[in-house]
């Protein structure tokens, strides 16, 4: 994950189909459903800390978790990481 | 009525209506009996509270609870509340170390350390329950749990329940077998139970089939099984609403609220949707923030009744909350369907936590309903009464909160946060704090927000005290002084506290430098100023200094009437009979002067009254000052075993304070050795502290080389050897130049005394004739007595030649009769020790000796070869005939009662 300003995109998937209100509680993640009860929850986050008040609050919740992933934006700085050692 | 709430942290909760014997759980609860640790680790809603709490019930063994939220994870919080929860429930096991941890000076682990060594030697187990320890579960914490994990007591057992699995060595935990662990699949509820609760608590009457149905829906969740008990109730198809909720894909708690929500008529749905933005509810509460006022408390009451996840909070039932996941989906629900309403909901509960003075919870409240100027003004409004109740945690939580655009313009709330950094040792960053507030004091007045016109006028004296303080820390006393007394400048007049703090800053630092003459004066005015800004237990730790300073000054008197007034102020402002804190340094202190006068019964009994008035009467420090000052009385009656064993443990229990340590106790020590003749370990401390006689001499280590002087001196009498003679003039030459130009006349004294015994053992006696008389003179005043008494041979000449030469002087009579006495009876305050009904008995005073070490349960067990279990029983009858309830106490009055003594090696 970057630690640059720009945000991460986020997909989490969690067994069992959430409604749609659950978005704003959510920061604003889109609130998708897919086959088999999963729930994908997709959006961007600030930062770490954000992903892991997320994910606290997905604990509270007691909805079980599936997969967290992080998708790094394409930014400048990430298009030249390839150069680094 | 809100800080009655903390205490609900303390209380186990209430036993549920209704719950399923967990028979299944029966045998892993039987090894969490006797385990070390017991980690109930599982999700929201499966039941742990209501485990642990049926688990531990019917037990005879005592529970420390303490329910812990998000306030917790600040170390200072999570101590505060642990250690008053063990103190309640092995009382005097870990009040001495709550007191030194809001005092701030000793670090977490330095104080636990006692309280587990305490609980090492209780008779009796207790366990210690952390429950949703995952609220609080971060670095400072964790670290301070890990460190209580690897001291653990045997008899002290430890319970967590969390949501998350803790940061602690959970690996070597098992891997020793020490530790229990309740997880979510032992937590589900099974087939059998699943029938049980359903059929059986809630007679729903179902069929096995539609129970299977339900089991597996759920997994054996209880709180989804609660909700479909709540939706199932009276309806007359329950099988069409179990096919539809196990046709659905929906997150079972999502799909079960809705239903439950569903169900509720109109008003009672609105109300709990209103009241999920608080956590915690009252009637009243409820009814600021409802349209439909005058409800909340049949409204409460009805929700109770009717089981919808309130819990209730306190003895009373006047507090609930709602069940955690329950609170969150009804947020959820409100977020969606009135978005609109939710800061209005916050602002109405700001306002009513406001008019409780609960400003706290109504800062929280106005940040979140977006009214950050409301915020600011109530935490603005709140700062200084928050000062003065040393609540600085509070205020240090809005350095964090409060948004910086709103800091902006208000210099007094800047520096009100300024102070809640300082008082917690938070210096980085407060300089820039300190310049940002300067920089709006130089705005026009219009452009800036104050509440109190009046506290504007202290800021620029704030700003340098603050400065002064850091300058302080940075170790730089000039500029202390120099910012100090710019602050003690630009305070008005009225604001005393300003004034206080910084002539207490400007104190210390001269203090620190030497020039005690000043710091005295300083002292003086932080003293006044803290009186009439009514800091009283302030103004008490203030005079123990002053009358320091004025013992150093030769100004004994005038050390007597400090500590009388400051001992009267405190008996006149402790409220309904309580003992103010520090009251029992003061008598301390007061014992002090009487052996200085030499008035050893006096001593004796202002020491005996300290001790009874319990560890609450007394500053962090009094424990080692008292011991200092019962080993003096003991050195003063020649019993040497009984000095050194009270000495040796004085260093054991010393905690330091933001004074210099001018009067170190192994230096005590070392003088108590010199004069008892062990000139081999005397000398072995001047070469452990490396005090040589030919170094710079400072005011800071002036009482380090007088004793190093008086060293030399017994050495000259013990072998005759007259090299060290000489190095003893010299010094105490040099010394007595240093003393004089500081203004130290009580040091004067002393110099001049040990110079006339030395020029007497160099067979000079016109020097030491002139050395006694001015001492003499110095002394007769105020009536210094115990200087005159201490050193050996030689003086009752030299005191009998000046008889002959100032035959009027009262002083040298009374002297000349001490003499005459055979230098002193032992054991004169034998009449103040007291003695006791139920003596003890040879192990017992074993046990006891031991107590007054480092040594935990099992190793006293283990030096004395018996078992754990003969430990703790003759602890408790040690503390029952003794009167105490902890070890600290039990040596201090085994000392007073002289039983250390009798039993000494």
């Amino acid at each position: 994950m970057s630690t640059a300003h720009e945000p991460d995109r986020v997909e989490i998937r969690l067994r069992g189909h959430l409604d749609e209100r659950w978005s704003s509680w959510f920061d604003g993640l889109t609130v998708e459903l897919e086959a088999d009860g999963v729930t994908l929850l997709r959006g961007r986050v600030a930062d770490q800390s954000a992903l892991h008040g997320l994910l606290a609050r997905l604990r509270d919740l007691g909805i079980p978790l599936i997969s967290v992933a992080v998708v790094p934006v394409p930014s400048q700085q990430s298009r030249t990481r390839g150069t680094q050692p | 009525m809100v800080d009655a709430l903390l205490e609900t942290k303390l209380l186990r909760p209430r036993p549920r209506r209704g719950t399923v014997p967990r028979r299944r759980l029966a045998s892993l609860l039987a090894r969490a009996d006797e385990a070390p640790v017991t980690l109930v680790s599982a999700p929201a809603g499966f039941g742990k509270t209501t485990l642990v709490e049926s688990w531990l019930r019917p037990g005879d063994r005592p529970v420390a609870w303490v329910s812990l939220d998000e306030g917790d994870r600040r170390l200072t919080s999570f101590m505060s509340y642990v250690l008053t929860a063990l103190d309640r429930t092995v009382p005097g096991s870990a009040g001495a170390a709550l007191t030194l941890w809001r005092s701030g000076q000793a670090p977490a682990e330095t104080m636990l350390a006692g309280v587990l060594n305490e609980l090492s030697v209780h008779d009796g187990d207790l366990t210690l329950v952390l429950d949703d320890y995952h609220l609080a579960d971060g670095p400072e914490v964790a670290e301070v749990l890990a460190f209580v994990v690897d001291h653990l007591p045997p008899q002290l057992h430890l319970v967590l329940s969390t949501r998350s699995d803790p940061a602690l060595p959970l690996p070597r935990l098992r891997a020793r077998g020490e530790l229990v662990e309740i997880r979510a699949a032992d937590l589900r509820f099974d087939g059998d139970e699943v029938a049980a609760y359903l059929n059986d608590l809630h007679d729903l009457d179902l069929p096995a089939a539609a129970v299977a149905a339900l089991e597996t829906r759920t997994e054996g969740w209880v709180t989804a099984l609660q909700l479909a008990v709540l939706s199932l109730r009276d309806r007359a198809d329950p099988q069409r609403f179990i096919d539809r909720f196990t046709g659905d894909a929906r997150f079972v708690v999502d799909y079960l609220v809705e239903e439950v929500l569903h169900r509720q008529p109109d008003d009672v749905r609105r109300f709990l949707l209103d009241t999920s933005v608080l956590e915690r509810l009252t009637a009243s509460l409820c009814d600021a923030l409802s349209d439909q006022p005058g409800r909340g408390l049949s409204m409460l009451e009805q929700l109770e009744r009717d089981n919808l996840f309130v819990v209730p909070l306190d003895e009373h039932r006047s507090w609930f909350r709602y069940h955690h996941l329950f609170a969150d989906v009804l947020r959820a629900h409100l977020r969606r369907e009135r978005p609109g309403d939710i800061p209005e909901l916050h602002r109405r509960a700001s306002r009513w936590f406001a008019q409780e003075g609960a400003v706290e919870a109504a800062v929280r409240h106005a940040l979140a309903a977006g009214d950050d100027a409301t915020a600011a003004e109530l935490a603005e409004e709140a700062i200084p009464d928050l000062r003065r109740r040393r609540r600085e945690d509070v205020i240090l939580r809005w350095v964090d909160d409060l948004p910086a655009g709103v800091v902006r313009d208000r210099p007094v709330l800047a520096i009100g946060l300024v102070g809640g950094l300082m008082a917690s040792n938070d210096f980085a960053g407060v300089e820039a704090r300190l310049t940002d507030v300067e920089a709006m004091l130089a705005r026009p007045a219009s452009e800036l927000v104050v509440v109190d016109p009046g506290e504007l006028a202290s800021v620029p004296a704030r700003v340098e005290m603050y400065r002064a303080a850091l300058a302080l820390v940075s170790g730089d006393p000039a500029a202390t002084i120099s910012h100090a007394h710019r602050a003690i400048a630009a305070a008005p007049a009225g604001d005393h506290l300003s004034l206080a703090a910084a002539s207490g800053l400007a104190g210390l630092a001269s203090w620190a430098t030497g020039d005690i003459v000043t710091a005295h004066e300083s002292y003086v005015v932080c003293a006044a100023g803290l009186e009439r800004a009514d800091h009283i237990a302030d103004v008490l730790g203030c005079s123990l200094t002053i009358a320091d300073l004025e013992l150093a000054l030769g100004r004994l008197g005038d050390a007597d009437r400090t500590l009388r007034r400051a001992l009267d102020l405190a008996r006149r402002r402790g409220s309904d009979g309580e003992v103010l804190r520090g009251t029992a340094d003061m008598l301390v202190a007061l014992s002090r002067v009487a052996w200085h006068r030499d008035d050893l019964p006096a001593a004796a009994e202002l020491l005996r009254r300290a001790d009874a008035l319990g560890e609450s009467a007394g500053l962090p420090q009094n424990p080692y000052r008292w011991r200092v000052a019962m080993a003096r009385l003991r050195a003063a009656e020649r019993d040497w075993p009984a000095a050194l064993e009270l000495i040796n443990d004085a260093e054991r229990v010393y905690v330091g304070d933001f004074s210099p340590p001018v009067h170190p106790v192994h230096a005590t020590r070392a003088r108590m050795l010199a004069a008892s003749g062990d000139l081999a370990l005397a000398r072995s401390w001047v070469r452990e502290h490396g005090v040589a006689a030919g170094d710079d001499l400072s005011y800071l280590r002036e009482y380090e080389h007088v004793t190093l002087a008086r060293i030399l001196l017994a050495g000259q009498r013990a072998t005759g050897e007259t090299g060290s003679l000489h190095e003893a003039i010299v010094l105490l030459d040099r010394l007595l130049d240093g003393a004089e130009a500081g203004g130290r006349g009580g040091t004067v004294i002393e110099i001049e005394v040990l110079r006339a015994l030395a020029h007497h053992s160099a067979g000079a006696d016109q020097p030491a004739l002139a050395a006694l008389e001015r001492a003499v003179d110095l002394a007769e005043p105020d009536g210094w007595l115990r200087f005159f008494l201490e050193p050996g041979p030689g003086m009752g000449e030299l005191l009998g030649d000046l008889a002959r030469r100032r035959p009027d002087s009262e002083l040298v009579v009374r002297l000349l009769e001490r003499r005459a006495d055979g230098i002193l009876p032992r054991e004169v305050t034998r009449e103040a020790r007291g003695t006791l009904p139920d003596p003890l008995s040879e192990r017992e005073l074993d046990v006891l000796r031991l107590l007054g070490s480092d040594l935990g349960g099992p190793a006293i067990a283990r030096e004395l070869f018996v078992s754990l279990n003969t430990v703790r029983t003759h602890t408790r009858h040690i503390y029952t005939k003794l009167g105490v309830n902890n070890r600290r106490a039990a040596i201090s009055r085994a000392h007073q009662l002289g039983l250390l003594t009798r039993t000494a090696r």
